[in-house]
């Protein structure tokens, strides 16, 4: 059917930056003698968000094991005609498929690694209630209105945007400036910049939600730790969505000049029965960026919405 | 026919599979409605969420329709040198793909070609540089 899959093989050795033994590379410094995050970074990973069940509590693959399961992972499937999955257009034929964008290696069986099974936590019997009653309305509801559907159709967050700040299936890559009392991160996907103030300022009002909560972030030697309060209760993993009162901790720590450990815990006692960490690496890239621009161009929510009229018309 | 992602649906879960495209393309379009189109570039939007390449079709009737046609975020195009130029107004493109569901005249470019058979864009056969 394709070359593809060799193609995406070749590239991989090419692209992806093993990780072994970089911990020992001087990393840059900005003018007050911090670590330097500025560049580019893509956040691509083959790493799944949950470890699938068959692995239980194996939190990492050897790399013999690991090169194996990355194989599977990039391999292209190759979708049939007259199916659901063929109503789209190929990934790598705009070069979005992971096997063609810079990646970082990661040993882990999983971006979740506490719970030790690798997997969410479960949600408290009020949360899964919500997330019940949440998916019965959507399922009723969701083409009502452009207002219903769901935030990432809505070009306002995507998981990119986090926090935590978790890739996805394609645009994991990311901007950042670093002032020596600011750091932003421009994410690839979506227009905002996630602008984080390390100046030890007051936190604002708990009254304020932001759609990436408010962080604030101080050193733990050379580790940015960035903590965030301050969500809408919308966002999160959308179903179910952290509450107003979860508070997300990141720890970033530059390894070498290539790589990013990126370090996460959520804390939502009202959503989850305990709280969930995660980790993975960015892998320094290059530029530019596109700009997202998402709502000039966001024809697909009108599409939707004119084709759940034409199907109200055909169903009196 | 084209590449599936597989990694997507394991991180975000809870969503709709869909969605990964940005939108639920199932929901704008129909899979009983697929067909294959041979037209002229009109214009070409390299834009996101979703790219649209626009072209004249000329119809069994011999009218000439203008459609347009839904493809992926272009921000790995633009990475790789690769701009609405590369597809010139005038092109002459094969698409097979799936129409809309409102019947309008636009579809999801599963496979875009041009007319002597060259892939638009990547299509599986140039790789990034990076």
């Amino acid at each position: 059917m394709t070359s593809f899959t060799v193609r995406a093989a070749g590239l991989a050795l090419v692209l992806v930056s093993l990780h072994a033994g970089a911990q020992d590379e001087a990393i840059p410094r900005t003018g007050n003698g911090k670590p330097d995050f500025q560049g580019y970074w893509s956040m691509t990973t083959v790493t799944p968000f949950e470890r699938p069940v068959s692995l239980g509590d194996k939190a990492f693959f050897t790399p013999e094991e690991f090169a194996a399961f990355e194989a599977e992972r990039l391999e292209v499937e190759e979708t049939v005609q007259g199916t659901q999955a063929d109503v789209h257009y190929g990934f790598d034929d705009y070069g979005l498929h992971p096997s063609q964008n810079v990646r970082a290696t990661n040993l882990r069986t999983s971006i979740i690694y506490e719970p030790a099974n690798g997997r969410l936590p479960d949600m408290t019997p009020e949360a899964a209630a919500m997330r019940a009653e949440k998916q019965a309305w959507y399922a009723e509801h969701a083409t009502d209105s452009a207002k219903n559907r769901m935030l990432q159709e809505r070009c306002i967050v995507w998981p990119h945007n986090g926090p935590p700040m978790l890739p996805t299936g394609y645009n994991n890559n990311a901007k950042v400036i670093q002032t020596a009392d600011h750091l932003v991160f421009m994410q690839e996907m979506m227009q905002d910049p996630r602008i984080i103030p390390l100046d030890g300022r007051d936190p604002v009002a708990a009254s304020i939600g932001q759609w990436y909560g408010h962080s604030v972030g101080q050193w733990d030697g050379d580790t940015l730790v960035v903590t965030t309060t301050n969500f809408t209760g919308l966002t999160g993993r959308q179903i179910p969505t952290f509450s107003t009162d979860a508070v997300v901790t990141e720890r970033f720590t530059l390894e070498s000049p290539e790589t990013i450990l990126y370090q996460f815990t959520v804390e939502d006692p009202a959503t989850f029965v305990s709280h969930w960490s995660g980790e993975f690496r960015m892998q320094k890239t290059t530029g530019p960026m596109f700009e997202y621009a998402c709502h000039e161009g966001n024809y697909g929510i009108v599409d939707v919405l004119s084709a759940a009229r034409a199907a109200e018309q055909e169903t009196p | 026919m084209h590449s599936r992602l597989l990694i997507a649906t394991l991180v975000l879960g809870l969503l709709p599979a869909a969605s990964q495209a940005h939108h639920a393309f199932a929901s704008s379009f129909d899979v009983n409605l697929p067909l294959e189109l041979h037209g002229t570039v009109t214009r070409v939007e390299l834009i996101n969420p979703h790219s649209w390449i626009h072209i004249d079709v000329v119809n069994d009737e011999g009218v000439t329709e203008s459609w347009r046609i839904e493809g992926g975020s272009p921000n790995a195009l633009f990475r790789n040198g690769i701009t609405k130029n590369s597809i010139p107004v005038g092109s002459e493109l094969i698409i097979t793909g799936y129409g809309a569901r409102d019947g309008t005249l636009r579809a999801v470019g599963a496979n875009i070609t041009f007319a002597d058979g060259r892939p638009v864009f990547f299509g599986g056969t140039k790789a990034p540089e990076e």
